[in-house]
């Protein structure tokens, strides 16, 4: 074990980058969830106005939106499963992430596929979450150990992003479930 | 190298590894499976988890646990003896108090005695409880976690790799991990930057779960000798070869605010206070 001293980064504190991470783009999360699917369909869903209204009752939250990004994945004919696109906002972080469905509308995984902070109040503005929201699939050249560290602090609750998983459970059933 | 990340044990955790695409792919998979498994036995708020179950059990009862949870409990009352008390994971009550936890089915809240054993680990995986009172595993299970998978990473083959649960990380390999601190006073920006290698750091403040609660300021941070929350604007580093014990340890130096403190030599570890 090789111990380091610690580097003190002064500098970094004036007009440092906001953290953020890419882990995968939505064709990497669809083929690590459905491994054995031949294709994969986009097959977005718009809700009505009672499935908004089931989707409450069912998560508990508001349905938020009327449009969901949905992809199918098959293997020949057969329905394997869907995944879910999505993005939430927490106190100051902007997450992409994609959910796994079984046909039956059950959660198989979760998959983060970015993950990017503003240093204040950018977050509220839609100016600035539109640079990023639905551009999942468009690679950055963010891969850990080209520059980007990995973040140690406090531990920041993920609440909104298990009610996001929470919601899309809820839509899947009341629109997807076969 | 690739780096997935998911949501467990209330936070995220982000995997990294390099090697061979295919072998990494099922590696960090069975990494995230380890996680996944912690997060069922370790939850405060899941009625079927062990925690809950200990919580739950009359003062004499003995339960046998999965072997994963009797380690992180025997681990916690080392931390404990080793710091005199600082670390407590029976502090529950003052969380649940606190509405930083929820009361486990309207229960009526056991009241906090600082030096009160409330369970012993007895021969693996027995854990007897003898008084009445909770714990949460909250400050050590996610550096547990953050152990075990990397163990699943080494046995999956992976050369080098990082797992980081909410800020409690661990590297291995011939890699240098650089990681990013943050500010307390402003924790979107770093206040410090270090490189790990072979070993782990992990750091706790109180900067994202302090807040008001009825007339005074409290925090997801207690100390365990009086049970008053830690709401003091630092941030508290800890490096030690194993992340649990990284993990346990800030909350020792953040009660005792000494980042020389005797536990931290003693188990082979290194603090720093920003």
């Amino acid at each position: 074990m090789r111990y380091q001293h610690w580097i003190p980064l002064a500098a970094c504190a004036a007009g440092a980058p906001a953290f953020a991470a890419q882990y995968l783009n939505a064709e990497q999360a669809q083929k690590l969830m459905f491994p054995e699917a031949t294709a994969f369909r986009e097959q977005d869903v718009a809700l009505s106005l009672p499935q908004m209204q089931q989707v409450e009752k069912l998560a508990g939250l508001a349905a938020r939106s009327v449009n969901w990004r949905v992809v199918g994945a098959y293997s020949g004919d057969k329905l394997l499963g869907y995944m879910v696109l999505d993005d939430v906002i927490g106190k100051f972080e902007l997450i992409s992430y994609a959910v796994g469905l079984n046909p039956d509308a059950t959660v198989r995984q979760v998959e983060i596929l970015t993950y990017r902070e503003s240093h204040g109040g950018e977050i509220r503005l839609p100016a600035w979450r539109r640079q990023f929201t639905g551009k999942s699939a468009q690679t950055g050249g963010l891969a850990v150990g080209d520059g980007i560290a990995n973040i140690s602090g406090a531990t920041l609750s993920c609440t909104h992003l298990t009610d996001g998983v929470r919601r899309i459970a809820a839509v899947a059933q009341v629109a997807l479930k076969k | 190298m690739m780096r997935r990340a998911q949501p467990w044990l209330g936070t995220l955790v982000d995997i990294a590894a390099d090697g061979e695409q295919q072998a990494v792919s099922q590696a960090i998979t069975q990494a995230f499976a380890e996680v996944a498994l912690m997060h069922r036995l370790m939850s405060f708020h899941d009625a079927a988890s062990d925690i809950s179950r200990l919580n739950r059990a009359a003062p004499g009862e003995l339960l046998e646990l999965n072997p994963h949870t009797w380690q992180v409990l025997r681990l916690a009352a080392q931390m404990a003896e080793l710091s005199q008390g600082l670390f407590n994971i029976a502090c529950a009550p003052r969380l649940v108090d606190w509405l930083c936890l929820p009361r486990p089915d309207d229960a009526e809240i056991p009241s906090y005695q600082p030096a009160l054993a409330v369970y012993h680990c007895e021969r693996e995986p027995l854990v007897r409880k003898l008084a009445h009172g909770w714990v949460d595993v909250g400050g050590i299970a996610k550096g547990y976690a953050v152990d075990l998978a990397v163990a699943a990473l080494q046995r999956a083959g992976a050369g080098s790799g990082c797992v980081n649960a909410g800020g409690d990380l661990r590297g291995f390999g011939d890699h240098d991990w650089p990681v990013a601190v943050r500010d307390p006073l402003a924790p979107g920006r770093a206040a410090a930057q270090v490189l790990l290698r072979d070993e782990a750091l992990a750091t706790s403040a109180a900067y994202f779960s302090a807040r008001r609660h009825g007339d005074r300021q409290i925090s997801a941070l207690v100390d365990g000798r009086s049970g008053e929350p830690l709401v003091a604007s630092i941030s508290v580093s800890v490096r030690a070869p194993r992340c649990a014990v990284a993990d346990a340890l800030t909350k020792v130096v953040l009660a005792s605010g000494d980042a020389q403190h005797p536990a931290l030599a003693a188990s082979q570890a290194s603090a720093f206070i920003i």
